[in-house]
């Protein structure tokens, strides 16, 4: 009796690892994507408040599990994170900012000062806001998407012809690379219990390799390009326009239309109220008035 | 060794002339480069910054030894590779969001170009054949370079809040140590043994677009 196997799951590599087919981000074209990389990159840059931005954290994760993004895979910004957290802490407690008026705190032989934590607290979750944005991009899109993206947008065919090729170069140096280790580990070496100088010889020997082979590949790209008519102005010799097969596959529909305005008007509306308002500055902070007023400062 | 710093100056006065009838126009294969170039920076940028972080800044970035000798072989096309490729190295590593890498980008490309327009302006071989070649190295190439990077991404960071204003001035010691380190290390290894290839290969810049 045969046994059910289920089929399997189709996944699309992407530039931090791989996302099923399935994933609703691509239902949405290229530029949608990359215009909603630039508005939610620029979007913490105008809120301070660490709610707001905590809130926008949570929206991140949405899409991160919403767009079937192996959340495992971020494991790797873990030590990141928390090493960020620990540098930025430190440097508060150690060298903070002082002015008068400034709040005092005292924990144990340290003194901070209460609006100098405040500003570090926004800060922090601020950046984290943006940076995992930008993963968020990273880890659902592919160098071709990246392409089609900028040539959607009209960038010059040099321009967006050089991001997806260093891009795509970037993942045969990391090949290349990982197979120059794996030739080490085979031959007994282990380089995560070396010290501090040694690793700095290996990257030496690392850089080496790496360069020669790119300068190699740099002589047969261009010969193949040659050979093949191109010329970085994306025009044939006989004068037109070179068809762009790549573009062509994807096609600008109502949705993406719309979730576009959505985003700019979205990033607009945030910008004008902080601006002009200050609506998302640190002063309207629940969180932080409460704790300004346990310390005995007014807010 | 009068004879051998004469001989390096004419070796060295070779490498950036321009001879007779040959003619030298930029082309795909310094396009091509450039975005290589990139890729080995992006690759670099990353691994350095995952492998030794310290906050924002890493303890050893060996992308800067990536960013100097850029501009020395490929000018223009190696100084803008220099700047764009952190670009992408933070955002994979984590280390600094897309608006912070753009601020960065004025240091970035200082820290490319520097070394570039020295080596052409002092006629330095980038072989580093003789004390002279050295000295235009560390002196503007690696401490001056870094010394304005350090200067202005350290700047940055307290513009966002990443650092305080009173932690500035080790935020930069940091910095400057983080990058001038592997620019001299890494750096002058890259000039030294993969140099002589180089200033053979038609993408080699004897001035700055070709």
């Amino acid at each position: 009796m045969a046994v059910a196997v289920p089929a399997p799951r189709r996944m699309r590599k992407t530039l931090l690892g791989a996302v099923p087919m399935t994933s609703p981000f691509y239902a949405l074209h290229p530029v949608t994507r990359l215009v909603g990389l630039l508005v939610l990159a620029a979007v913490p840059l105008f809120i301070y408040m660490p709610e707001a931005n905590l809130a926008f954290l949570s929206l991140l994760l949405v899409l991160f599990v919403g767009g079937r993004v192996d959340l495992r895979g971020l494991r790797i910004y873990l030590p990141l994170v928390m090493t960020v957290a620990f540098f930025m802490f430190l440097v508060v407690l150690l060298s903070p900012d002082y002015a008068s008026g400034y709040i005092p705190i005292h924990l144990g032989p340290f003194t901070t000062y209460y609006q100098s934590l405040r500003w570090t607290i926004a800060s922090y979750v601020r950046i984290m806001a943006m940076l995992f944005a930008t993963i968020l991009y990273f880890s659902t899109n592919h160098e071709r998407e990246i392409l089609v993206a900028l040539r959607t947008l009209r960038v010059p065919f040099a321009v967006s012809y050089i991001v997806g090729l260093s891009v795509r170069a970037a993942g045969m140096f990391m090949e290349d690379f990982r197979v120059i280790r794996q030739a080490e580990q085979a031959r007994g070496l282990d380089s995560s219990s070396l010290r501090l100088r040694d690793r700095t010889r290996l990257y030496g020997m690392y850089l080496v390799p790496l360069f020669t082979i790119a300068l190699r590949r740099a002589e047969e790209i261009s010969n193949a390009l040659a050979a093949r008519g191109y010329s970085m102005s994306g025009k044939v010799l006989t004068g037109g326009v070179r068809h762009d097969f790549v573009r062509a596959r994807y096609r600008l529909r109502a949705i993406d239309a719309c979730l576009i305005l959505l985003m700019v008007a979205g990033l607009a509306v945030v910008a004008y109220l902080q601006v002009r308002s200050g609506w998302f500055g640190l002063e309207r902070s629940p969180l932080l008035m409460a704790w300004q007023r346990h310390l005995g400062g007014t807010g | 060794m009068e004879a051998s710093v004469g001989t390096s100056k004419v070796a060295a006065a070779s490498v950036w002339e321009v001879r007779e009838g040959e003619i030298r126009r930029p082309g795909i294969i310094h396009v091509v480069m450039m975005a290589l170039f990139a890729g080995v920076g992006i690759v670099v940028g990353t691994l350095g910054s995952l492998a030794v972080p310290v906050g924002f800044v890493s303890a050893f970035w060996p992308g800067q030894a990536v960013q100097a000798v850029g501009s020395v072989w490929f000018g223009y096309w190696g100084g803008i590779a220099g700047a764009l490729f952190p670009l992408v190295s933070n955002l994979l590593s984590g280390s600094a969001p897309l608006p912070v890498s753009i601020a960065y980008l004025p240091a970035n490309f200082a820290q490319s170009m520097a070394a570039g327009w020295a080596f052409r302006v002092f006629r330095a071989d980038p072989r580093l054949r003789s004390g002279r070649d050295w000295l235009v190295w560390i002196g503007i190439g690696v401490i001056a370079a870094n010394l304005f990077g350090s200067l202005w991404g350290s700047n940055v960071l307290v513009v966002f809040g990443l650092v305080t204003r009173a932690a500035w001035l080790k935020i930069w010691a940091g910095w400057f140590v983080g990058n001038t380190l592997p620019s001299l290390i890494l750096g002058s290894l890259l000039l030294r043994f993969v140099s002589p290839l180089v200033v053979n290969m038609r993408a080699f810049c004897k001035r700055y677009w070709a």
